[in-house]
């Protein structure tokens, strides 16, 4: 089905007693997308947590602070845990594993610091290995201040001036100095050689020559850092024995929060509950008869309404009224070649309730632009392989998303690139009387059609470079066919949201004045393209004008005066189309280049003389650098250019005819388990 | 027939003008776009597409081009 399945909202009471087991057969349903209760009504309030969620939530919060030492937060792990085994162990061994990871991490830290701490040391110590004096003659004098620390340039004579009687120390490369000056003299001393940029740098504690002390701190380095190593190596252990048991105990613990939560959504009163939601229609007598079934006289279901798809309140302004109105949540069913292509829809927006849901037909066009785009079997093929191999081993929607794309794009470019364009890596196969081939290239004769039982099929009807004209009188009449397609799947989303008039007057006269511009494009072109004599009365006018005139009326009617500043917008897309002969002529253009750089000018090949080169081997290998680095350039470029663009032709050229978006998706209380299993299913 | 000279110049003009011009505004586009990403990751998507929108212009100016240089 093109459109989201149709939703009936239900309303379950029941005693409050049996909230908790009604909530647990929900979560097996999978059916029941909730509505949050607005404390509004009056005689109801919010729902307290089930006892369970505080314990549970608890050791939640120690897990994920054990993760997080671990660094297990964000990396995935292999492997699944039965839920029997994780509730056995969980209490004992989050306490044996805080333990063992806070000692753990807590000695891996304190030796991490104690080596930073030695490590500053040593960097001081370093300076005062250039002057040849012991640490203790630095301190304890009655009489003399001692200046140590970094300068630029040497200071003794200035220093000399200021403070006769002082004695001055100084390293070899002359940025270090120690000075000893009599108390009295101190503060002239210190102005002298504040010039030379002083900065002080007091002698560290200990005594004994700094060489000694320096060894010493090296010798602790060499133990810490082995230590270190060990600490580090004790933390990857622990974390390689532990991490399946700590991601499955996550989990389980996460759902058992979900589970113990969801009474928050829910509307109590002392002794009942009153929960409202969203159910597909279709799922309706299965919930029905396991809430029935499971909860016999304690829960009643009832179903308050099945979901039309019309408008309930007729008109355009159906958002604007009374607030309240909950968005009816879109569950859309695609097949699995389809739902490949939904990550892309809803990268724009979900699709409303009321509306088709947009994946089908990109799944169509998308690849087919693409590969028009690309147009040439020398990237099609990689490209086939390269989706092939991120389907088979990207996990995420956006690598998917486009490895998708790349398949079956691939697909078509390789279609297109050997029945159309007849080119590989921009060289057409059969011989060209203006440009190289690969008949030329390899001095091999390729046909030009290959005829498989009576039928003629062409290899390479056009080029992209020569058929210039052909190529975008085609794409215009591409853009008119999808914007025609657009229009009708509008004219289908209002005619079931707000009726056929409706929708006649909003999307059918745009399909007359589409229809009309068609018309009066062939006209045109054989007017002034083609240039042959064409009279005002020719039938095409004769029809076209009355469709747009008409058109033009009847948008007006439907949408007032915006609906004329609209119509330079619909030549406007129409026109966008001519991106697809655009795109691929650069991507030739470029091709061009290379290929003459490579094998014209450097292979020395001439295309007039078959299989002819006047190159040497080294020049062929050249030849073929160049033409690899090239051909791999416009690879990459035409992902982004023909991907990105094939994408934005529908997002705004053909989406705006019909989809509105900005639904919400149908997410019913239900439980993903990836690293946990559980066994016993039910009985939970 | 008219000038080939003259001809190319302005095919050139049309697509140069107009490179320039989507330049700009997908500039301004794109700067808001990791703007608003920055905010929100999810709104990637949304900020490709809407940034590249002014491309447009220059494939108007494309086929202006081609047109003129089919004339020549």
């Amino acid at each position: 089905m093109l459109l989201p399945k149709q939703m009936t909202r239900v309303l379950i009471v029941g005693s409050r007693g049996a909230l908790k087991d009604t909530i647990e057969v929900l979560y097996q349903l999978e059916a029941a997308h909730l509505i949050d209760f607005s404390a509004e009504e009056e005689g109801f309030s919010l729902g307290a947590p089930l006892p369970e969620s505080s314990d549970a939530s608890q050791k939640l919060l120690k897990l994920r602070s054990l993760e997080k030492d671990m660094g297990l937060d964000d990396m995935d792990v292999s492997g699944s845990m039965d839920i029997a085994q994780v509730d056995k162990d969980l209490t004992s061994t989050i306490i044996e594993l805080e333990a063992e990871i806070t000692g753990a991490t807590e000695s891996k830290n304190k030796i991490s610091a104690r080596i930073g701490e030695l490590e500053a040391e040593k960097a001081v110590l370093l300076n005062f290995q250039a002057l040849p004096l012991n640490l203790e003659l630095y301190r304890d004098y009655d009489s003399l201040k001692v200046f140590t620390g970094k300068v630029r340039g040497d200071p003794t004579a200035a220093l000399k001036a200021a403070a006769p009687q002082s004695e001055v120390f100084i390293s070899d490369n002359g940025d270090f100095i120690a000075a000893f000056v009599i108390k009295a003299q101190a503060d002239e001393a210190q102005k002298a050689i504040a010039q030379f940029g002083f900065i002080e740098m007091p002698a560290p504690a200990g005594n004994g020559a700094p060489q000694q002390l320096v060894a010493r701190a090296d010798e602790e380095l060499v133990t810490l850092r082995s230590s270190l190593v060990e600490a580090v190596k004790k933390l990857e252990d622990l974390k390689d024995k532990h991490s399946i048991f700590v991601k499955a105990a996550d989990e389980h613990l996460s759902i058992i929060v979900a589970k113990a939560e969801t009474p928050l959504r829910v509307g109590t009163t002392d002794f009942t509950f009153a929960m409202d939601a969203w159910v597909p229609t279709s799922e309706m007598p299965t919930v029905e008869k396991a809430i029935n079934e499971k909860l016999a006289g304690k829960v009643h279901v009832e179903s308050l309404e099945v979901m039309s798809r019309r408008e309930a309140h007729g008109h355009h302004d159906a958002e604007q009224h009374d607030a309240p109105v909950e968005e009816i949540p879109s569950k859309t069913e695609n097949g699995k070649t389809v739902s490949k292509f939904e990550f892309m829809a809803r990268m724009l927006s979900t699709p409303k309730y009321r509306e088709i849901d947009p994946a089908v037909t990109m799944m169509i066009t998308i690849p087919i632009f693409f590969g028009l785009m690309v147009g040439d079997i020398g990237y099609g093929i990689p490209f086939m392989i390269l989706g092939l191999i991120g389907l088979k081993k990207c996990v995420s929607d956006e690598w998917r998303t486009i490895s998708t794309l790349l398949f079956f794009g691939g697909i078509w470019a390789s279609i297109f690139g050997l029945f159309m364009f007849g080119e590989a890596y921009g060289i057409h196969f059969a011989e060209q009387a203006h440009d190289m081939s690969w008949s030329s290239l390899l001095g091999v004769h390729l046909p030009h059609e290959i005829a498989i039982g009576g039928f003629e099929i062409p290899l390479g009807i056009y080029s992209k470079l020569h058929n210039v004209k052909e190529i975008l009188y085609m794409t215009l009449w591409i853009g008119i066919a999808h914007i025609f397609i657009g229009f009708c799947i509008g004219f289908y989303n209002k005619s079931i949201r707000f009726g056929f008039k409706h929708a006649v007057i909003e999307k059918i006269s745009w399909l007359m004045i589409l229809v009309g511009g068609a018309l009066l494009l062939l006209f045109l072109v054989d007017a002034m393209i083609r240039g042959l004599t064409v009279e005002l009365t020719d039938i095409r006018m004769l029809i076209a004008l009355p469709l747009i005139v008409i058109g033009i009326l009847m948008a007006y009617k439907g949408e007032g005066s915006g609906a004329i500043l609209e119509l330079p917008g619909l030549m406007g897309n129409i026109i966008s189309y001519t991106r697809l002969a655009a795109i691929g002529m650069s991507k030739a253009g470029l091709a061009l280049a290379f290929n003459t750089i490579a094998f014209e000018v450097m292979w020395g090949h001439d295309f007039h003389v078959m299989g002819s080169n006047s190159g040497d081997t080294i020049m062929l290998i050249a030849a073929l650098a160049i033409f690899l680095i090239g051909h791999l350039t416009i690879f990459v470029l035409a992902i982004i250019s023909a991907g990105l663009h094939s994408l934005r032709l529908h997002y705004v050229e053909f989406f705006m005819k019909f989809y509105e978006g900005g639904g919400v998706e149908f997410k019913p209380l239900k439980v993903i388990r990836k690293y946990t299993t559980d066994k016993n299913g039910v009985s939970e | 027939m008219a000038d080939a000279g003259l001809i190319a110049i302005g095919a050139g003009i049309a697509v140069g003008i107009t490179g320039l011009a989507s330049a700009w505004a997908e500039k301004e586009i794109g700067s808001a776009a990791i703007g608003a990403m920055a905010e929100n990751e999810k709104l990637f998507g949304k900020g490709l597409i809407l940034t590249v929108i002014p491309e447009t212009i220059v494939i108007f100016g494309m086929v202006v081009a081609i047109l003129l240089w089919l004339n020549m």
